[in-house]
């Protein structure tokens, strides 16, 4: 997929129109000028939300109503897609072709993957952002999987309503036992799919992980169950049944639902220690764009297709030599978005990019002449 | 300061009251019944409390009725023997609907949802085991029990609780499939339906 152009208005800073191009796509400025709201304008068209906050209305100009993100998307030569985000207080409404499209429908539009500050916590944060990352990954081959994650989550909320309801107020382990009977049941079949739908994501990152690109370390995963030592795996279905049978009386006492993918973590390993507590901010960073190349290269090899590739302050990010690696590696595969201040890294690693020069969120110049934007300041 | 005289103020703040009804749709009715005839208003009125002065829950089946037992309960030809469980009197419409359910119903009038503090005791079951006994239902032995709750996470958790419920009793008790709506192309199917009636598929 390529992302054609992308014009914002009242979107922070932003305002006007961008040509982009099919390979690296440079937006330069200095700090504080928007480079990164370019990126967040990307991140929100495709995903219809923003890396930067969770509330889409921060997204808005100071003191206007509705700010609109519209971009053009092809698939293959002949195939060209509107997309529209428009948001207005609380709500956003997202268009395709010019009508309103479910989110579903409209997600599957363009995938992107992104390397922002925030990912760092795959690497090196708590448990909860390296699942968010294997079930981006999951659903980005089987989109089913959001709605059975969407149960389970659903299912997991109901059941903790009544293991705090009944540690409240003092209901009997029994009566607990036959409220919680339902949910646990569901939870079975739905954890099941969870745990099966990492476990292969897991597996498939492991086969095209390119594991030595960036050190010498060798990089593998793990996928982590937290039902791990207490039984068979193979019959995870059988042993997440009975584990929810033996630790219901530590269910309720803790008030919250212990059992379940919910508890479970990735391990990401560097010739077997942990990257998250051994590694170094470097390795750590390498450890990362290793995960992202690897959902890439897996998203290509099911879709036979590219997603965009988002870099947001690359040099804060990577050092000149690992710049130098990932751009070696992207050549000729994603169409890749990147931020950066240092106008040396422009002339040195980016000849054959095309480069944006932002100023007050406007495109004031462009390095290529085929690339032209409508600049038109508010 | 009021932005409508108090009588048109109070009519949108009660329609505002309705399920999915918001200001906008409110003003709209309120400025609709101001320009309706008295006639039409009167009418309109009467039904609302006909509706609540004549229709009564079956005693048997919860069911919404003006006479109780409803029709279902009390007609010789429907067979008592298989009791489909639904959640709300419109789903019970829906399988009436096929003609091709002979049997009779049970209304429950929701689904468990704990965020919601909705448990057991808030549904309407506990006239459902007493029903399972010949003597209090036309001399007829239950056979089967089919659940048709809705396909979401609440209903499938109702499902399951009445299933274990009643699975102690010998009866046999059954839950609606889920899959392909018919008469529909392949392609509008969205890919939760597609995956479910992949992993339901049968022989033939």
């Amino acid at each position: 997929m390529l992302l054609e152009w992308i014009e914002a208005s009242n979107f922070r800073n932003l305002s006007g129109k961008i040509f982009w191009g099919p390979g690296f796509n440079i937006i330069h400025g200095s700090n504080g000028q928007g480079k990164t709201n370019w990126l967040e304008a990307i991140h929100t068209l495709a995903r219809a939300k923003s890396f930067r906050t969770q509330h889409l209305q921060e997204s808005i100009k100071f003191g206007e109503q509705l700010a609109v993100v519209r971009g053009r998307v092809a698939h293959g030569a002949d195939i060209h897609r509107d997309l529209q985000i428009a948001l207005q207080g609380n709500t956003k409404s997202i268009s395709l072709n010019g009508k309103r499209e479910p989110l579903t429908g409209y997600l599957s539009q363009i995938h992107i993957v992104a390397l922002t500050a925030d990912e760092l916590d795959i690497v090196r944060g708590m448990p909860d952002a390296r699942r968010r990352f294997l079930d981006r990954g999951v659903a980005s081959l089987q989109p089913a999987y959001v709605q059975t994650l969407m149960d389970y989550n659903r299912v997991i909320k109901q059941k903790n309503h009544i293991l705090r309801n009944s540690a409240e107020r003092e209901i009997s382990l029994f009566e607990t036992e036959n409220l919680v009977a339902p949910w646990n049941q569901q939870l079975i079949g739905l954890a099941a799919q969870v745990h099966r739908g990492r476990c292969d994501y897991v597996e498939r990152l492991n086969q095209v992980l390119e594991r030595r690109v960036f050190g010498r370390e060798e990089v593998t995963l793990n996928y982590v169950s937290s039902l791990e030592g207490k039984g068979d795996l193979d019959d995870y279905q059988g042993l997440i049944a009975e584990r929810l049978r033996l630790r219901l009386p530590a269910e309720l006492a803790a008030g919250h639902s212990l059992i379940g993918p919910h508890r479970d973590d990735l391990a990401i390993l560097f010739d077997g220690h942990e990257m998250r507590i051994y590694g170094s901010a470097g390795q750590q960073r390498s450890a990362l764009l290793l995960l992202d190349l690897a959902a890439i290269s897996l998203y290509n090899s099911w879709h036979n297709d590219y997603p965009l590739f988002l870099i947001d302050d690359v040099d804060a990010e990577l050092d000149e030599k690992r710049i130098g690696k990932l751009l070696e590696y992207l050549e000729g595969r994603t169409q890749t978005f990147i931020t950066t201040a240092k106008s040396s890294h422009v002339g040195r690693f980016f000849s054959q990019a095309n480069v944006f020069e932002i100023e007050e969120g406007v495109v004031v110049g462009t390095a290529e002449p085929k690339v032209i934007s409508a600049v038109e300041k508010p | 300061m009021l932005e409508y005289a108090e009588p048109v103020t109070k009519l949108i703040d009660e329609f505002k009251r309705l399920p999915s009804i918001g200001q906008k749709s409110a003003q709209r009715l309120a400025f609709h019944i101001m320009r309706m005839p008295e006639a039409e208003v009167e009418r309109l009125v009467l039904a609302m409390r006909e509706v609540k002065q004549r229709i009564i829950l079956c005693s048997v089946c919860n069911n919404h009725t003006e006479l109780d037992p409803c029709r279902f309960c009390s007609s010789p030809t429907r067979d008592h023997g298989v009791i489909c469980v639904v959640e709300e009197p419109h789903s019970l419409v829906a399988v009436e609907k096929t003609r091709s359910f002979k049997g009779v119903y049970h209304v429950l009038h929701g689904s468990l949802s704990p965020i919601r503090h909705i448990g057991p005791s808030d549904l309407h079951l506990a006239n459902l085991l007493p029903r399972l006994k010949p003597e209090n239902n036309e001399g007829v032995q239950v056979t089967e029990i089919i659940l048709a709750t809705n396909p979401t996470t609440e209903g499938e958790a109702t499902a399951n609780y009445i299933g274990r419920l009643l699975k102690p009793l010998g009866l046999r008790v059954t839950r609606i499939a889920m899959g392909m709506p018919v008469g529909s192309d392949l392609e509008y199917v969205d890919e939760v339906t597609m995956d479910k009636s992949l992993a339901n598929r049968h022989e033939i």
